[in-house]
């Protein structure tokens, strides 16, 4: 479903005009302050699992208004594409809660969730980071083999043919296509022939994005697509044309938005309140079926601090109580792979988000910027976390306690956060599974995150 | 209350006309505008402290950046006419070819412009040669290009080439950065320096140019 297209593109070269300063800091910051006040919404750092429905309402209310009078800026054509009260609504009703995505014995439904769903989340693996060429392959089999995996979005290629991938370039037409094939043959040799991919993020540009569009080798229609947005509330044209594309073309469409603490947005209020409206962006302007959530700080690049788990619960619980939309919760943590602290990391972003109503995009760790320093182990802990919370009917008042008890272990880390080890130190590559030392490490958390409360499956 | 320190509070607050009303008492009174300008930027410093702690956000920068602009304005004309003003240095920034991650470009740009320096914002998504021509055209210190992506970082790449080409490498500092970035990686392409995050670039920035004169 892409809510009536043509007309909302339309809007991109009609809509009102301004210049992209003062929408960003005229228009988005004044309307953000006004509606953070009208409807009392307030960060509480003593709780960030928050069971407070007035609030997640709050927040809602506040995204409604603060979309509906801001819209969305196009900053190749200047102009600004505004939506109405009525519009919202419609799109809102007539938007599906559940897609089953993937194909065969390896389809899954991937669905709206409510807060305290006993129903266990959506888990989408992803590392979110580069490796090196010669182990891409191997690191997708690695995360190919994870029992929770649903979906996977790979690591990213950086080079081709010998040549660093450059974006605008046939070597990102070429490096894209070979990430899809990589990952399509992974994918089959583990087993999970028609597992659901979100690719291909080696392709940054439109045009290597439809390049990737191939059913024999490369994204199905079953398969998932990302497009994004522009901090704050803007797009342009070629992320216009990605939207129309996937909608085309028939995969499912996702909107990747990350809202930047301190940013724009403001504070916690504001960052939850942005977070929740870009539901709203995703829908309308590029009919999107889920919407891909990583908040994160300005100054760490991560969402499992205190006042972003506040965000990610804020948000997540807004939008699940408000609406019957598909979203999930992409975890960016501070440590890197091999250290405990990326567990307790990972343990408060997948409970925070799965009592909150979220599905799971985990996990990037070392703030997601340093080649090879991801693995799955951890990504498998998240998956874990949010399995258990949600058998055990776990309610957000527990979580909090747990949370807290996790933030004890680590926040005062945050700003010296260790990076952790490589994939290839922590894996054995060939094998694709994790060193036994470092298998004793996730389950030495994994005993210790049991005897908070969680418990887990198996 | 000093109408200085007036200015101070309608500055921070983001009260363009009270600013440019205080501003215009100021410059009616004899008052010497460079005292005057060099308060208001220890002021802006620390609101460039406060953010940098998280203690308060960029919207609050916004409006004191809207406030020292709106004095500024009122103070242009008659700073002209006084050459002992120094001027600190010309900046370009931009993102790199295909780069659309513009909030550390926007953050480098902001906190220039607040420290005096005069700021060409190419945006994002930038030709690698426009940077050129564009630096060329400010007359230029410094060419600032940020990456975001590991597929945008060869555009930066391409800019410090074109500069070789053209034969005007040495005309322009350039500094590289952004999140996947290295210090390595900036010496290995003969970038002259390196930033990590928008904070660290103005300081960069600011010692380079400092270097050059």
């Amino acid at each position: 479903m892409a809510y009536r297209q043509w007309e909302i593109m339309e809007r991109a070269a009609t809509g009102p005009f301004m210049e992209e300063k003062e929408f960003l800091n005229k228009r988005i910051t004044a309307k953000m302050r006004e509606v953070i006040k009208k409807y009392g919404v307030k960060y509480d750092p003593a709780h960030p699992v928050p069971a407070d429905d007035a609030m997640a309402d709050a927040v809602w209310q506040a995204a409604w208004e603060f979309f509906r009078d801001v819209g969305v800026y196009n900053q190749d054509t200047h102009r600004i594409m505004e939506f109405s009260e009525e519009e919202m609504r419609e799109a809102l009703y007539c938007a599906p809660s559940s897609y089953t995505v993937g194909v065969g014995k390896d389809s899954r439904v991937f669905g709206h969730r409510t807060v305290e769903d006993p129903r266990p989340p959506f888990v989408i693996f992803s590392p979110d980071i580069t490796y090196d060429e010669a182990d891409f392959f191997q690191a997708c089999v690695a995360y190919l083999k994870e029992p929770l995996l649903d979906a996977i979005c790979s690591p990213l290629l950086e080079d081709f043919q010998g040549r660093a991938i450059q974006s605008k370039t046939p070597f990102e037409i070429g490096g894209s296509m070979q990430h899809a094939m990589h990952l399509r043959s992974a994918a089959r040799l583990m087993g999970v022939p028609g597992v659901c991919m979100i690719a291909v993020g080696t392709a940054e540009t439109d045009v290597a994005q439809v390049a990737v569009s191939q059913p024999d080798w490369g994204i199905r229609p079953s398969d998932g697509r990302l497009v994004s947005s522009i901090t704050e509330m803007m797009t342009n044209n070629a992320m216009l044309n990605k939207g129309a594309h996937y909608q085309m073309y028939g995969s499912f469409s996702g909107n990747l938005t990350g809202t930047i603490y301190g940013a724009y947005a403001g504070g916690a209020e504001g960052t939850a309140i942005m977070q929740a409206a870009y539901h709203l962006m995703g829908l309308l302007t590029y009919g999107c079926q889920f919407q891909q959530n990583f908040p994160f700080h300005l100054k760490y690049g991560s969402n499992t601090g205190r006042e972003m788990l506040w965000v990610v619960s804020m948000y997540s619980q807004a939008v699940s109580r408000n609406t019957h939309l598909v979203q999930d919760s992409n975890g960016f943590a501070n440590a890197g792979p091999g250290t405990d602290m990326l567990f307790y990391e990972a343990a408060a972003h997948a409970m925070t988000s799965t009592v909150s109503g979220a599905n799971l995009w985990e996990h990037a760790p070392a703030r997601n910027k340093h080649a090879n320093h991801g693995t799955p182990l951890e990504a498998r802990f998240a998956a874990e976390v949010g399995h258990a919370v949600a058998r055990q009917g776990m309610k957000r008042g527990q979580a909090d306690e747990i949370v807290n008890a996790l933030l004890a272990k680590y926040e005062e880390n945050i700003a010296d956060a260790p990076i952790g080890q490589t994939f290839q130190e922590l894996y054995d590559v060939a094998k694709a599974v994790p060193t036994p030392e470092y298998f004793d490490l996730y389950k030495k958390v994994k005993e210790e995150v049991h005897e908070m409360g969680v418990e887990f499956i198996y | 209350m000093e109408t200085i320190d007036r200015l101070k509070e309608a500055m921070v607050e983001g009260d363009e006309a009270g600013c440019a009303e205080l501003a215009a008492e100021l410059v009616a009174g004899g008052a010497d505008l460079k005292a005057s300008i060099a308060v208001l930027a220890a002021e802006m410093e620390e609101v460039g402290r406060r953010f940098e702690t998280m203690d308060i956000f960029l919207p609050e920068v916004l409006l004191a950046a809207d406030g020292m602009a709106a004095v500024m304005k009122v103070f242009a004309p008659e700073l002209a006419k006084d050459a002992t003003v120094e001027k600190k240095g010309v900046v370009v920034v931009g993102t790199a070819r295909g780069d659309m991650h513009q909030i550390g470009k926007d953050l480098v740009a902001l906190f220039l412009g607040i420290a005096g320096f005069e700021v060409v914002d190419l945006g994002t998504d930038v030709d690698a040669l426009d940077f050129i021509h564009e630096a060329e055209r400010a007359n230029a210190d410094v060419i600032g290009i940020s990456s975001l992506m590991t597929t945008t970082m060869p555009g930066a790449t391409e800019v410090l080439k074109l500069l070789r080409d053209k034969g005007v490498r040495d005309r322009f500092k350039v500094v590289v950065g952004g999140a996947p970035t290295s210090q390595e990686w900036a010496d290995k392409i003969g970038a002259d320096a390196w930033a990590e995050e928008s904070s660290g670039a103005i300081d960069v920035i600011k010692e380079l140019i400092s270097g050059r004169a």
